[in-house]
């Protein structure tokens, strides 16, 4: 079993020695002259140019600078963002519960609906319920979502006034300084009546927005998985024991079915955070996807290439988590090899 | 069917001749592509939006691009000051939106046609080197697609938008590359399912060339997969293409590309509101049509695959 952990870890480190290459090689591509690019300046005197080319290290052969920022990186240092001057990962770690949260409260939501639903319409399979959710499924995972957003804020928001239309929480009203960065769990620390709920309220519509497509997955799959599992010979034995069809499904078939299911969850993670960009943009949400995007904007390569850095690397780790979950869960897999 | 089975059972000989003559591949491909309502529903809504591409200089009824000064945000038709010059009303810039949405088709269309020809080329030729041959060129190829799947697609293909500029070519060679691995695993994986099969020993032992074993004996037997992956490809395509023009990173006005249409559409959702439904409405549609139409191909290509 530890060696099976042990082995996946290892596993990761080519990848992220090519992730470190790519986003180095990255930079350079760039149009335009290397130091001004990391510099942010435009039209420096020769002088200024060359003490910069200096202090950037650029003046030193390729492989050096390659060798000194793999240097950097493994001491947390994912360089200086231009607009902010702040360090990217500082930057990176302010924004990132933002996403943290909505990603959360995303897959909660789509968990929630999109696991019983998946049974129910492979229990009953063939009924208008199945087809009317596969319809939806299919249509959830079409959406463009971004549009989907625009709509909601536009219905929702706008014309029934239910939800508010941007933001994490009112800041007029409630004001309090950031402990987990968690906007919910800060809102109940605070101890201010109502923030709580207001910050509830200002994630429905993004969570909705962004959780509509792993619902439409998570359904699709939950629901293809346990029609395989049903079919099964031990789900017929627990059914002529006469245990209560509750407890075959709920019990017997569910627990099994489940397995593939995680592993689309864990797949889900990076779809969520390219989703997050869009979710953050739509909702003035302050999370990592606004600032690459903003940070494009602004022209800020340094924070633009960390941050991929980064982003990249929770992906890669969840990935790893959820595999060993697998493993652990799912026993077959250790056996196996 | 039903008649055919009674023949059988009466008459051995015709039984015997029914089972050497089977149905021509293509005819049974679409007798079961048939059997599903949805994806037949998807192909003609395909089909309508394929037309729409084709003969856009026909059916639209202004210039995508012309911009009514007079006419700036007029609404569509049904609605109060409506009129029948401008069917689905006018954007903020005056431009016709039908003629966009129309036009926007092939900009989308032909987005995720690139796209997924490129990347059915590339990655399955790259997914066959990986499968047969040595370890490095595999372990390379490997790796490089594990990183390009480390990043989240949407996060590459702003990187690389980024780098290159936002423009449609670039467009397209963003969303190519952050599809890639998926074509690439998979052919490498049916690739290496076909290797050790029998077939492919007994070609070898007759002495078939390297090339020779790779494309003729194994390529047209891992096709299945990837044809439904392209099919299932080019709406995705289609989706990505759209979220970075609606990012500014896309196709740039005025060109009539349906995500781009959204991207500063934000500030109509209390005036007017056409100007946000209709554009993402096209997207949806078009989406749609082409992932039903994908799922019945895959049910009808690969039986195995079907999802019951």
């Amino acid at each position: 079993m530890l060696a099976y952990f042990f082995r996946r870890i290892l596993l990761t480190i080519p990848t992220f020695v090519a992730l470190m290459f790519a986003t180095f090689v990255a930079i350079r591509l760039v149009p335009g002259d290397p130091v001004e690019v990391r510099v942010g300046e435009h039209g420096m005197s020769p002088e200024r140019l060359a003490m910069f080319r200096h202090e950037l290290g650029l003046d030193l052969p390729v492989w050096k600078q390659f060798l000194s920022y793999v240097w950097q990186l493994l001491h947390g240092d994912f360089g200086t963002s231009l607009s902010t001057q702040q360090k990217v990962l500082t930057e990176f770690l302010t924004l990132f519960p933002a996403t943290l949260e909505l990603s959360f409260f995303a897959l909660m939501f789509a968990l929630l609906i999109g696991l019983p639903t998946g049974v129910i319409a492979a229990v009953r399979r063939g009924s208008y319920f199945d087809q009317a959710l596969m319809s939806l499924a299919t249509i959830g995972y079409s959406m463009p979502i971004f549009w989907w957003g625009l709509l909601l804020i536009m219905f929702v928001a706008v014309n029934l006034g239910l939800t508010p239309v941007s933001g994490r929480i009112d800041l007029i009203q409630y004001y309090f300084e950031p402990v987990t960065g968690f906007m919910t769990i800060d809102a109940l620390l605070s101890d201010q009546p109502g923030a709580f709920l207001d910050a509830l309220h200002h994630l429905v519509l993004p969570a909705v927005v962004l959780g509509t497509v792993p619902l439409a997955v998570i359904a699709r799959m939950t629901r293809s998985s346990m029609l395989e599992v049903l079919s099964e010979d031990y789900v017929r034995t627990a059914r002529a024991k006469g245990l209560s069809p509750l407890r075959v499904i709920g019990l017997h078939a569910l627990r099994n079915a489940l397995l593939p299911v995680v592993t689309v969850i864990g797949l889900q993670t990076s779809a969520l955070l390219a989703g997050a960009v869009l979710t953050e943009t739509i909702f003035s949400w302050p999370g990592v996807g606004k600032w690459l995007i903003d940070s494009i904007s602004r022209r800020d390569y340094p924070a633009l290439q960390g941050g991929v850095m980064l982003v990249s690397t929770v992906v890669i780790l969840v990935n790893v988590m959820v595999d060993l979950l697998y493993g652990a869960i799912n026993p077959r897999i250790l056996h196996g090899r | 069917m039903g008649a055919d089975l009674t023949t059988v059972a009466l008459a051995p000989d015709d039984a015997a001749a029914i089972i050497l003559s089977p149905p021509s591949p293509s005819l049974a491909f679409w007798a079961a592509f048939r059997e599903n309502k949805g994806a037949v529903f998807g192909l003609w809504l395909l089909a309508l939006v394929v037309a729409m591409a084709l003969l856009a200089g026909f059916i639209a009824p202004h210039s995508p691009i012309e911009q009514f000064r007079d006419a700036v945000k007029a609404p569509p038709v049904w609605e109060a000051g409506g009129s029948w010059r401008y069917i689905l009303g006018t954007d903020g810039a005056g431009r016709d939106m039908l003629s966009r949405i129309i036009y926007g088709a092939r900009v989308s269309l032909f987005i995720g046609l690139s796209v997924m020809s490129v990347s059915f080329v590339i990655g399955g030729a790259l997914g066959l080197i990986s499968a047969m041959s040595g370890a490095v060129a595999d372990v390379a190829i490997t790796r490089v697609m594990d990183l390009i799947m480390a990043v989240p697609s949407l996060v590459l293909a702003i990187l690389v938008v980024a780098i290159l500029g936002p423009s449609l070519t670039n467009t397209i060679v963003a969303v190519t590359i952050a599809y890639l691995p998926r074509y690439v695993r998979l052919m490498r994986a049916s690739a290496l399912g076909e290797l050790n099969k029998d077939y492919v020993t007994a070609a070898r032992v007759v002495g078939v060339g390297w090339l020779r074993l790779m494309m003729i004996t194994i390529l047209p037997n891992c096709l299945a997969p990837l044809i439904v992956q392209a099919a299932l490809g080019v709406s995705d395509a289609i989706l990505e293409a759209a979220a970075l023009g609606f990012l500014g990173l896309g196709a740039q006005p005025p060109t009539p590309e349906w995500g781009s249409m959204l991207a500063d559409s934000r500030e109509f959702i209390r005036s007017n509101p056409w100007i946000v439904t209709f554009p993402g409405l096209a997207i949806l549609i078009t989406v749609v049509a082409i992932n039903l139409t994908g799922d019945g191909l895959r049910d009808a290509l690969d039986p195995k695959m079907r999802r019951s």
